[in-house]
């Protein structure tokens, strides 16, 4: 188990490594990389003064082996328009997009399993149509517009919800306030991820249901609640457990919209602003920490995909 | 000889049946046509609509901004008095060319690379699937971020980028079927024929994946649509004078105050597009590959 997880998480540096190999090579050999921040009015000193401020007067390898061992110990830069280090940037901005992201994994979680229980149970009748219709909405309907259609519903023909940001302005910290500028959000996000959830527990239902062992505990008479909920449905959650992983990935290229419309001063929010200000140190930092975090979901569902079914053994 | 005479015949039969059977699914998949429909439609719209409505899409009219819909112009007018509707069929035209181009490049690399570690196995399947898992750890908008942010965005950088940011999905599809079907007989087959490896793969094993990539690609176009827009949302994507649906609504945001429905059209297109490619891409998945 343990020599498992040690495996899986050098993998997972191994391949973070890779990412920010491919991240840092494309954007310092692209055309127009970072020394294209060069003000072509100032003297050829001053220019050189600020190349070598960021170290850019350097080969990129020499840069990159300099990053590197800056990252190793937790230094990932400093940021080109803000002056501030690119670690302090992405802690003040990950609690946000924390919130912000299990907020909407549970209600994607929660309603993507009622449904998709529901329409196992009532296959090819109107619930089970009812809710591949909605899911294939979700699928269908870009997130950031049904985002703005709230906001004109909610904000801005009724006024019940903020239309932007995570807390009101000049008010300390207040549990109602928080959720109500969360509400819109996460349930605009929540929206766009149910429909995995749905299919996957759907489909695992249906299969479990058809299932012997299944026979076997109706035979016994046990009731049909009991067969669903104690029998069925432990089985049937296995896979929808295995995809929330892919669902991480999603969530976060979701949350960069999301952020976006609603104002959200996340990770998000953040990759946008550093891709509009070519700020190339954060959007190296931005890139890192998603896919440190993905790679870290992934391993916590491998090893609760382990707790939840007992076959499984991570040796 | 004589064999083959015999059994030529009775396979195109076979094919004959099969094609048969596959209208029969198809014709009860009302849907899928409908959708397919809607989609010609569309794409027939787009492609000669904008040379023929009155209002040039990039002409502005300070004195008529910001209007509801009117008998002059059906979606009503922007923020610098060009008419919605102009702008939204020529907007049409790049999100489709985007959506459909993308999702080429996005396949041709996910199926050649991935259907090269399937078919080849061993190092080479290591290394490629290791470069696979690299694109999978990063969400798909960080990577499109990083490539739009160094290369700029002109049309083509766009297409190709979002293309990238969904060939490590279909790469695992490759690798999978390419893995499965090397083993077969038929593969073998063609060895002992004298068959090289390109011809094996493109000639015998691709029109086995073909199905299932179909599938995927229809699914894939929407997918791309949806990207693109979020990217010209987010002032990423297609810059200006091109209209294009998400910058239309990021401008549209600007007013949600004083004219909210400018919000309401630009979005609705896009559903409505990436809708039929959602609903043609599940109608095919069930006539085309039953397995899943």
């Amino acid at each position: 188990m343990t020599v498992y997880v040690v495996r899986r998480l050098l993998q997972g540096v191994l391949v973070l490594f890779l990412v920010s190999l491919l991240t840092f090579f494309m954007m310092n050999l692209a055309p127009g990389g970072p020394s294209s921040l060069i003000d072509f009015q100032s003297t050829a000193a001053e220019r050189e003064a600020r190349l070598a401020r960021f170290g850019l007067d350097r080969p990129v390898h020499e840069r990159y082996l300099v990053w590197l061992a800056g990252a190793i110990r937790g230094d990932l830069g400093t940021s080109i328009n803000q002056g501030l280090p690119v670690s302090r940037l992405l802690a003040q901005r990950i609690g946000p997009t924390l919130t912000l992201g299990v907020a909407s994994l549970v209600l994607a979680a929660v309603f993507g399993i009622v449904f998709g229980v529901i329409a196992a149970l009532r296959r090819d009748r109107w619930p089970d149509h009812l809710v591949s219709t909605v899911t294939t909405l979700g699928m269908s309907v870009p997130n950031f517009w049904l985002g703005i259609v709230m906001i004109i519903l909610f904000s801005v023909q009724l006024g019940w919800l903020p239309a932007s940001g995570s807390y009101s302005i000049g008010r300390g910290f207040e549990l109602g306030d928080r959720i109500r500028h969360l509400i819109l959000p996460a349930g605009v996000l929540a929206f766009s991820l149910m429909p995995n959830v749905v299919r996957v527990t759907r489909a695992a239902l249906l299969e479990v249901l058809a299932s012997d062992y299944v026979r076997t505990a109706r035979a016994k008479g046990l009731y049909e609640r009991t067969v669903l909920i104690g029998h069925a449905l432990r089985t049937a959650l296995v896979p929808v457990v295995a995809m929330i992983g892919l669902i991480a990935t999603v969530l976060f290229s979701g949350s960069v919209v999301i952020e976006s419309v609603f104002g959200w001063a996340g990770i998000g929010r953040l990759a946008i602003e550093a891709a509009n200000g070519r700020d190339y140190p954060v959007i190296l930092g931005v890139t890192l920490l998603a896919g440190a975090l993905v790679i870290t979901v992934n391993i916590a569902v491998d090893l609760l995909y382990a707790a939840v079914d007992p076959r499984i053994r991570h040796g | 000889m004589a064999d083959v005479a015999a059994t030529a015949p009775s396979r195109a039969g076979a094919r004959r049946a099969a094609r048969a059977r596959v209208l029969r699914r198809i014709a009860r998949r009302p849907i899928g046509i409908a959708a397919a429909a809607l989609l010609l439609v569309l794409t027939a719209t787009v492609a000669i609509g904008p040379e023929l409505v009155p209002h040039a899409p990039s002409r502005t009219n300070p004195l008529n901004v910001l209007q509801g819909p009117s008998p002059e112009h059906w979606l009503g007018t922007d923020e610098l008095g060009r008419d919605v509707f102009s702008r939204i069929l020529s907007g049409g035209r790049v999100s489709l060319a985007v959506g459909f181009f993308s999702m080429l490049v996005g396949l041709t690399l996910g199926i050649g690379i991935g259907g090269a570690a399937g078919y080849f196995g061993g190092r080479v399947e290591a290394v490629l699937m290791r470069l696979v898992d690299v694109f999978m750890a990063i969400p798909a908008f960080f990577l499109i971020l990083v490539i739009v942010t160094s290369f700029g965005n002109h049309p083509v950088t766009i297409v190709v980028t979002v293309g990238l940011g969904f060939w490590a999905q279909m790469a695992r599809v490759g690798h999978a079927e390419f893995k499965r079907f090397r083993t077969h007989e038929f593969v073998e087959a063609s060895h002992a024929l004298g068959g090289g490896h390109l011809r094996v793969m493109t000639r015998h094993i691709l029109p086995q994946v073909l199905p299932q990539a179909t599938v995927l690609a229809t699914l894939g176009v929407g997918w791309a649509i949806l990207t693109e827009a979020a990217l010209s949302y987010l002032g990423l994507g297609i810059q200006p004078p091109l209209a294009s649906w998400g910058a239309m609504l990021q401008n549209a945001q600007g007013y949600l105050w004083r004219q909210p429905i400018l919000a309401v059209w630009p979005g609705l297109a896009i559903a409505i597009t990436v809708l039929a490619f959602n609903l043609l891409g599940n109608a095919l998945r069930d006539v085309l590959d039953p397995r899943s």
